[in-house]
This record gives C-alpha cells, sequence and structure tokens, in this order.
C-alpha cells in the first residue's frame, strides 16, 4: 500500500494520450463540451437561487391573504388592528398592488404602491423613497420605474410617461419621474412604483381595501405561532410564512434542475457508449506496442494503472477546461441562450446579471457526473488490452 | 421523491457500480469455484486475467465510493434546509425509519472494501497467491452488502417527504428521545470519556507488542467508544453547548466541517489497525507498517477530539 | 540455469484443429552459457524463447528458471519474472516508434518507479557504451537501422538481466550490421549472462565465442 505515485508511468501516459492525438482529440472536445453544458446549467441554477434568496429574504416574515372560493381577493383595511393585537407582531402593512398587463409587449409591469409615511415592507423602496422626491411624485401623480421597463417603454415610443388604461376603459396618463436599478435585478426589473392613491386608480379599488397583508415579527422563531393565530381569527385568509416560500423554490429550482440532468445523464449514458467503443478500437501498433511492454515486464496491473493514468488525464483536464469556460460563459458573457430555460418570463427581463456563486456542492456533483463515469467506460476496454497475450511480438 | 441534483448524482453512480458490480460478481463466483493455480488448462488462464478485471472493477467502486459517501452525507446536510423541522443530516436520515441503520450500514461497506483492497495487495504480492479464493468469496458476499446498500439509497431517496415533519437532531440525541441512541445519555458522560481514554491508552500499548488479536479488539472496541463518547461528551465541546449532541451537526460550514477531518482520521486509524491486525494473522507476521499508520491516525484522532474540551477548559476556566 | 522438462507445446489453430510447436523437448542451459538454437522458420526455436521468458506456458512439461518453475506463475508474476531477469532483442527491434531512444530504454524500468539518479547514470552508461549519447532525445523512427538495433540492445541491457533472448536478432539487417551486431554479442559474454539466441541466419554457424549450437526441426531437438 507504500505506492508513491510513478512519474515515469504518468509521463508515459501523458505521451501515449499526445501519440494516439487524433483519437483523444475527438474525445476530449465532445467530453469538454458535455461538462460545459452541465456545469453552466448548474452554475445559471445556483446563480439566479441565490438571487433568489436574497429577493426571499428581503421579504415579509408573513404574507396574509384574504381567500374567497380558493382566489385571493382584496382585503379589508379594518381587519388591521386584530392583527396589530396579537402578541409578537411588531408591525402590519396594508399593500397595495398588481399586475398591469401592457399588451404591445404581451408582458406583465408589477405596480407597487408606496406611501412615504407608511412602514416600507421593502428595503428597495425604502431606498426609493430616499433618494427620489417623494412629494413631488405625490404631487404630479408620477411614477418610478424599473430599467427594464424603461427599455420596454423606449422600445414602444413612450417618451416621458405611460398611459394606462383604467378598468372602465378611461385612460390614466401617469409621468415617469425616474428610473431605479436595484441590487437584484430580478426583483425590480419590471417593478413599477407610485403614490398608493395612483395605483387604487389604475386598478379600481375601492379605498377602504388593499390586496394583501404583510406583518413583521418580532422573534423569527414565533412565526409558525403567529401564522396559527391568524387563521384563527381570519379563517378566510391564507398566511404564508418565509419558510414557506423558501423551500418551494428551492423545490422549484431543484426540479428544473433535476429534469436537465436527468436529461445529462442519459446523454452521459450515450457518451460512455462512445468512450467504450472508442477505446474497444485497438489498433495494430497499439496491440503490438502492449505486447512489447509485457515482454519487457509490464504487469496486467501496470498496464491497468497506465490506462488508468491516461483516462484521468483526458477527463480531468476536460473537467478542468469545461469548468473554466463555463464560468466565462455564464458570470462574463451572461449565459446566452442557456439561461432561458429557467427564465421563462425572459422577455421582460432581458439585463441581468447572473451573480457569483459557487459552492463546493457544485463542484462534487459535476465532478461526479463526468470523471467516474468516464473512467468506468474505460475499466473493460483497458483490461482488454492489458490483458492480450504478450507473445503477440514474437510472431 | 425529490428531484435535486444531488441525488441524481449519487443514483447515476449507484447504476454503475450495479452495473460494474453485477459483471464482477459473477467473474468472481466462477474464480471462486475454479481457480487452480497449478493448472494450465485455458479456463483457469482466462480466470487468471478476469481476476484482474474484477480487481479493478472493485478498485474503481471502492476510490468512487469513498468520496460520494461524504457526498452523500454533504447532500443530507442540504436537502435539511429543505425537509420541514431538520437542521443537519441527521433529521434527514431518521426521517426515515431505516436512515441510521443505513447510514452505519454505509460505513460497514466501506470497512469491506477497503479489507478487499488489502487482501488483494497481499494476495498479489505472493506467487502461490493464497488469498484469491477468499477475495473473491469476501467479494461476492460484499456484491450482496452493496445491492442492499443501493436499494437502501433509492428506497431513501424516495421516501424522503419535502412536507413531512421530522425530528431535528435535538429531539434525536437526547435522554428523552425514543431513538435507539438514547440509552446512552441515561449514564453518566463521563464513564464514557474514562473509558475513551483508558481503551486509546490500552491501544497504544497494544501497537507496543503488536499483538494481532489484542490489536484487532481494541481497534474495534475504539470505533464504537469514541463514536459513544464523540456524542455524549467531546461533541458537546465542539457546539460549545451542553445539550448539543449531534453528531452530524460538526459536519456542516458553521463548526468548520470539523466533522470530517474527525470522522476521516477515525476510519483512517481504525482501517489499517483492523486489516492490518487481520493480516497480521494471515500471514503470520507482524504488519508493521499497517501499525504504524493506524497508531498516526488514532492519535491525531484523540487530539483533536481532546484539544476541543482542553481549550475550553483553559479558556473559560470550567468545564461544560 | 535454465531446464526445460519434457516440454510440449501445442496451439490451438480454429476450433478443433491443434497444430504441435515442440514435442517432448529437454534443454539445459548453463549460466553464462551462450546457445545458439537454429533451424528453419516454424521449426520451434521462437516457440522456446518464449517459454523461457514465460511470455507462454508449455500444454505439458515445465520450464525451471534458477530454480523457479516459471511455467507455473500466473500471468501477473511472469512480468515480474521478466522485467528481473530477461532481457529481449526482437527480430524486426520491436521498438515504440513514436518515443524517444531514451523514452525506448526506460520502458522496461518504469514499472519498478525507478530512482531518478541512478536511472540517469544508467543511461548515460548505456548509450556511451554503445555511442548513442547523441541520440538520446531523437524519436526512434528518425534513427537508422544501426541506431535502433542498438537502442533494442540497450533497452534489453538496461534491467541488468540474467537471462538475453535474441530472436531471429539479424533477420531484417544487412551484412554489415548483422556482423556489427555480433561484435556487440560478443562484448555481452561476460560470464553472467546467459544468451539464447535463435537465428538461422549461416553468420552465426561457426562463431568461437558461442558454446553450444542446438538443431531444431519440426518441434523436435535433432
Amino acid at each position: 500500500m507504500k505506492s508513491k505515485i510513478n512519474l515515469f508511468l504518468f509521463d508515459f501516459s501523458v505521451l501515449s494520450i499526445f501519440r494516439r492525438g487524433s483519437k483523444n482529440i475527438f474525445i476530449f472536445f465532445v467530453f469538454t463540451l458535455l461538462i460545459f453544458l452541465l456545469s453552466s446549467v448548474l452554475f445559471i441554477s445556483n446563480s439566479i437561487k441565490s438571487e433568489l434568496d436574497t429577493t426571499l429574504n428581503a421579504l415579509p416574515d408573513i404574507t396574509v391573504q384574504r381567500l374567497q372560493a380558493g382566489r385571493a381577493i382584496n382585503m379589508p383595511l379594518s381587519r388591521l388592528n386584530k392583527l396589530l393585537a396579537i402578541d409578537g407582531v411588531n408591525a402590519v402593512i396594508p399593500r397595495v398592488w398588481g399586475y398591469y398587463y401592457f399588451a404591445n409587449a404581451g408582458a406583465n409591469f408589477s405596480v407597487v404602491g408606496i406611501d412615504q409615511f407608511e412602514d416600507q415592507y421593502r428595503d428597495l423602496y425604502t431606498k426609493l423613497c430616499d433618494k427620489f422626491n417623494f412629494d413631488k411624485l405625490k404631487k404630479d401623480s408620477g411614477m418610478l420605474i424599473g430599467s427594464g421597463i424603461d427599455q420596454m417603454l423606449k422600445n414602444n415610443f413612450y417618451q416621458g410617461y405611460f398611459n394606462f388604461v383604467k378598468p372602465d376603459g378611461s385612460l390614466a396618463k401617469v409621468k415617469i419621474d425616474g428610473v431605479f436599478k436595484a441590487d437584484t435585478a430580478l426583483e425590480s426589473n419590471d417593478v413599477i412604483v407610485m403614490p398608493i392613491k395612483k395605483v387604487r386608480e389604475i386598478f379600481g379599488m375601492k379605498p377602504d381595501e388593499a390586496v394583501d397583508f404583510v406583518i413583521k415579527v418580532a422573534n423569527p422563531s414565533e412565526i409558525p405561532n403567529i401564522a396559527r393565530k391568524i387563521t384563527e381569527i381570519y379563517p378566510d385568509t391564507r398566511v404564508i410564512t418565509k419558510e414557506d416560500l423558501k423551500i418551494s423554490y428551492q423545490n422549484l429550482f431543484d426540479y428544473k434542475g433535476g429534469l436537465f440532468l436527468a436529461l445529462f445523464v442519459i446523454s452521459t449514458f450515450t457518451f460512455f457508449m462512445i468512450i467504450y467503443d472508442k477505446a474497444s478500437g485497438v489498433s495494430s501498433d497499439e496491440k503490438r506496442e502492449i505486447g512489447i511492454l509485457k515482454a519487457v515486464g509490464w504487469t496486467i496491473d501496470d498496464i491497468l494503472k497506465e490506462k488508468f493514468y491516461e483516462a484521468f488525464v483526458i477527463s480531468f483536464v476536460s473537467f478542468i477546461t469545461a469548468l473554466c469556460l463555463s464560468m466565462f460563459y455564464v458570470y462574463f458573457l451572461n449565459a446566452p441562450l442557456l439561461r432561458n430555460i429557467f427564465i421563462g418570463y425572459s422577455n421582460l427581463k432581458p439585463a441581468f446579471d447572473l451573480p457569483f456563486s459557487f459552492d463546493f456542492q457544485t463542484f462534487a456533483i459535476i465532478f461526479f457526473l463526468t470523471v467516474p463515469i468516464y473512467i468506468a467506460a474505460t475499466i473493460i476496454p483497458s483490461w482488454r488490452v492489458a490483458s492480450m497475450d504478450a507473445d503477440e511480438v514474437m510472431r | 421523491m425529490l428531484l435535486t441534483p444531488e441525488i441524481i448524482t449519487i443514483l447515476a453512480l449507484d447504476f454503475i457500480f450495479l452495473f460494474f458490480g453485477t459483471i464482477a460478481f459473477f467473474i468472481s463466483i466462477r474464480i471462486a469455484r475454479y481457480w487452480d493455480l497449478n493448472s494450465t488448462t485455458p479456463l483457469q488462464y482466462k480466470l487468471e486475467k478476469q481476476s484482474f478485471l474484477v480487481a479493478t472493477i472493485i478498485k474503481y467502486i471502492f476510490v468512487v465510493k469513498l468520496p460520494l459517501f461524504l457526498f452523500f452525507i454533504f447532500t443530507a446536510n442540504k436537502l435539511s434546509n429543505v425537509i420541514v423541522g431538520a437542521m443537519c443530516a441527521a433529521g434527514v436520515v431518521n426521517s426515515v425509519s431505516f436512515g441510521s441503520a443505513m447510514f452505519f450500514y454505509k460505513i460497514l461497506n466501506l470497512y469491506i472494501f477497503g479489507f478487499w483492497l488489502v487482501l488483494n495487495h497481499f494476495d498479489l504480492k505472493n506467487e502461490n497467491q493464497p488469498y484469491t479464493r477468499y477475495k473473491f468469496l469476501l467479494y461476492a458476499i460484499g456484491f450482496i452488502f452493496l445491492l442492499v446498500e443501493i436499494y437502501l439509497d433509492i428506497d431513501f431517496f424516495t421516501s424522503l417527504d419535502v412536507s413531512k415533519l421530522v425530528s431535528c437532531c435535538g429531539a434525536l440525541f437526547s435522554a428523552a428521545s425514543t431513538s435507539s441512541f438514547s440509552f446512552i445519555f441515561t449514564v453518566n458522560k463521563l464513564y464514557f470519556v474514562y473509558i475513551f481514554y483508558a481503551i486509546f491508552v490500552l491501544l497504544m500499548i497494544s501497537y507496543i507488542f503488536k499483538n494481532a488479536f489484542v490489536v484487532l479488539s481494541l481497534n474495534l472496541i475504539y470505533v464504537f467508544i469514541a463514536i459513544i463518547s464523540l456524542i455524549v461528551f467531546f461533541g458537546t465541546y465542539i457546539y460549545q453547548l451542553p445539550t448539543h449532541h449531534c453528531p452530524f451537526c460538526m459536519l456542516q460550514k458553521n463548526y468548520d466541517y470539523i466533522g470530517y477531518v474527525v470522522y476521516i482520521t477515525l476510519y483512517i486509524g481504525t482501517f489499517f489497525g483492523i486489516s492490518g491486525a487481520i493480516m497480521s494473522i494471515l500471514e503470520k507476521k507482524k504488519e508493521k507498517f499497517y501499525y504504524n499508520v493506524s497508531a498516526i491516525f488514532n492519535v491525531i484522532y484523540a487530539i483533536i477530539i481532546s484539544a476541543y474540551p482542553i481549550t475550553y477548559y483553559i479558556k473559560h476556566g470550567a468545564w461544560l | 540455469m535454465i531446464e526445460l522438462k519434457n516440454v510440449t507445446k501445442e496451439f490451438k489453430v480454429g476450433a478443433k484443429d491443434k497444430v504441435v510447436a515442440l514435442k517432448d523437448i529437454n534443454l539445459h542451459v548453463q549460466k553464462g552459457e551462450i546457445v545458439l538454437l537454429k533451424g528453419p522458420s516454424g521449426s520451434g526455436k521462437s516457440t522456446i524463447l518464449s517459454l523461457i521468458a514465460a511470455l507462454n506456458k508449455p500444454t505439458i512439461g515445465e520450464v525451471i528458471v534458477d530454480g523457479k518453475r516459471v511455467s507455473k506463475l500466473a500471468d501477473n508474476f511472469t512480468s515480474l519474472f521478466r522485467r528481473e531477469n530477461i532481457g529481449f532483442i526482437f527480430q524486426r527491434y520491436n521498438l515504440i516508434p513514436s518515443l524517444s531512444a531514451k523514452e525506448n530504454v526506460i520502458v522496461p524500468l518504469i514499472p519498478s518507479n525507478p530512482d531518478s539518479n541512478w536511472l540517469e547514470d544508467r543511461l548515460q552508461e548505456l548509450f556511451q557504451n554503445f555511442s548513442l549519447e547523441s541520440k538520446m532525445e531523437v524519436m526512434v523512427k528518425n534513427l537508422s537501422g544501426g541506431e535502433q538495433q542498438r537502442v533494442a540492445i540497450a533497452r534489453a541491457l538496461v534491467n541488468n538481466p540474467s537471462i538475453i533472448i535474441a530472436d531471429e536478432p539479424t533477420a531484417n539487417l544487412d551484412k554489415k550490421l548483422s556482423l556489427e551486431f555480433i561484435e556487440i554479442l560478443k562484448k555481452l559474454k561476460n560470464g553472467h549472462n546467459s544468451i539464447i539466441i535463435a537465428s538461422h541466419d549461416p553468420l552465426f554457424f561457426d562463431l568461437d565465442f558461442i558454446d553450444r549450437q542446438i538443431d531444431i526441426h519440426n518441434g523436435e531437438i535433432l
């Protein structure tokens, strides 16, 4: 068991790879491409996941919706005080927001109403209130829009304003007071912010109603208790906690990634067959060489070791190359084409950067799904070669 | 069933193990039955060659299995974010009834496959290949173990349920729990500490005299007492929390992944001790190299594990 | 000492037929002896060589080298046996053409993972003996016939073998190179090595440094 690494053998293996260059270069390219695809997809999904995580962390601890016939309906503001009275609740904030469908671009805008003096439930809007002159916004009933929307409106020849179609068919012309860019592009690219009053007007909502309530809690470990109490007080409500959301998002992404991976595994086994086939095709030169090696004292084990080094070097170099390529592709080029798999509503979110996120686990997954499988595919062909009769050379 | 990339990875490799393991199994049976070094028949000649295929496959499985096992723990830790109530791998592993049994079973398999490689090494050192039949019989049994493990893997991952509430490690590793571990918390934990150090001292003495049976049995006892004392006593100092008894949480980032170092040293130390002792009995010769490696790693384990309570005492002037 | 005891070797041809290559051969080669096996091609000379080198196993009988029954060794151990005891000089050199002269000579030593200082000295010595110092890094396929032959001999000697086996060493050489080879062979005789040559080249027939000549015909010693 005290075998230090045999550098001579390693050298010999590397030389063999180059000596049979054309055969190996084909395998190298295919394998690199395969690993590249796999790692790119995993990087993208990781990246989006980490972006979502930041978004989710900024979310309120508890969101309360009112349900009727299984669908969410508006929440009367009169319920606010009873919720505030629950122990452990720090604040209850009514939210007025909605999706506005812009038919020309075929996209949904998220329209969010804010009020400077109300507790802001998201850091972003707090920052917006500080940055832009809110009084002015209120006075001329203007709006602030995310950079994604800005782009889209410009494409549709809106300059400085936008016409919302109200439920009764009349138009509401709203001035654009500013464009903002948030830390996490995914969440705020499609957001329009305007005073609450204006949002109610556009969506035709009554003044004593909100879309839902968000609740701030003093002690996060009390969240399940508070959630239970809310459903006891108002049985017609749905209470969504941050934890719930996190889990369902993680599942969604694992599911999407998993689906891709299932496909990948199938293609890996196809590749397995290709390597198997390539490695099995032994030329007469190679046969003779094995004969020479065995005649001069190489054991089956030595030849197997040599073949293993070859397989390991090829697969590991492919692995590293592909990893570097896909890091460049995903984090530098922002993964053109591929990321559309993950972002369904891509037409509204044209330009967001994938944040760098790399963990050991992804590395391990990519490694385990590629290098050992490659090496496995070479086991039987290598053994066949290694156990050929040595007296080949005498003929 | 959860379809996370990690689970797919583990299952894909399980499939490879299954495929190659089966090939190796059938060859092994044949070799165990027909091996005869004195015969010059084509069959014997063929078997000699095939024995290398089997050896290569087993090496492959072992070498991939080792890191894959660590990856399995890693995955279980990650799944603990998804499964309600679980805080670490313990909760995830125990979310199915056979969880902890499976876990220890996996470790047992690592010892078996590792020992096979040692046996193979000794077999190929001797021109008479004295262990050939035994090693292939051993593999045939090991393959059955492997099959069960793969079955358990699949069963485990398919029965993981996101919506089911599981106990966290705090509940599992406490005296109040009804789990199989709980009895150890009813005894004064200091007894385990005394036993641990007593066994450790005996073990070190045994390396001096190198009696194979003594080394073997002490190493076996050492694994168990090391793990038990880790759970009841040393672990609490890693967490600096007298009630935290989980053997899995220390594998997480919060504790600098120290658990991996701890378990790997324990594995190497006892593995070399056990297999060295068995080989000494078989070879009728003292396997010094194995004993030395074993001694070194067992000492490292003891040092790491003792360092936690000692530094705690120095810093705080009191025990937990 | 090399000993072949009642050795018969059959080769399978096709599914059922077999060819008897050697019939009940008995042969002793003493330490330090140089032996020439002669006979037409197909007479079984090469088979004897491959049995001594344990590249093949006898169908009946046994081969004993230095007290070791090499015909009973498993495949792996025959390789180890060759690594330690045998130096091979093949017909057509059998070098690996895409490796350099130096790399070719190292090949037999690679599995034993030699000490690199020792190896460097050994290579210097060998390449000097065969006046190939300037050709060390040259790829074998770019060497002349004579140079290739010397590289092949250097490779056979690199592991200090106690037995040197040469199979039709001059079959592909012109007269000049053949004579050169015989000169080298003469130098190799030092009392420690047993050298066994299989050849039907008349150049070998009356060389005084060859201790014994054995005629092989149709798988039998005449």
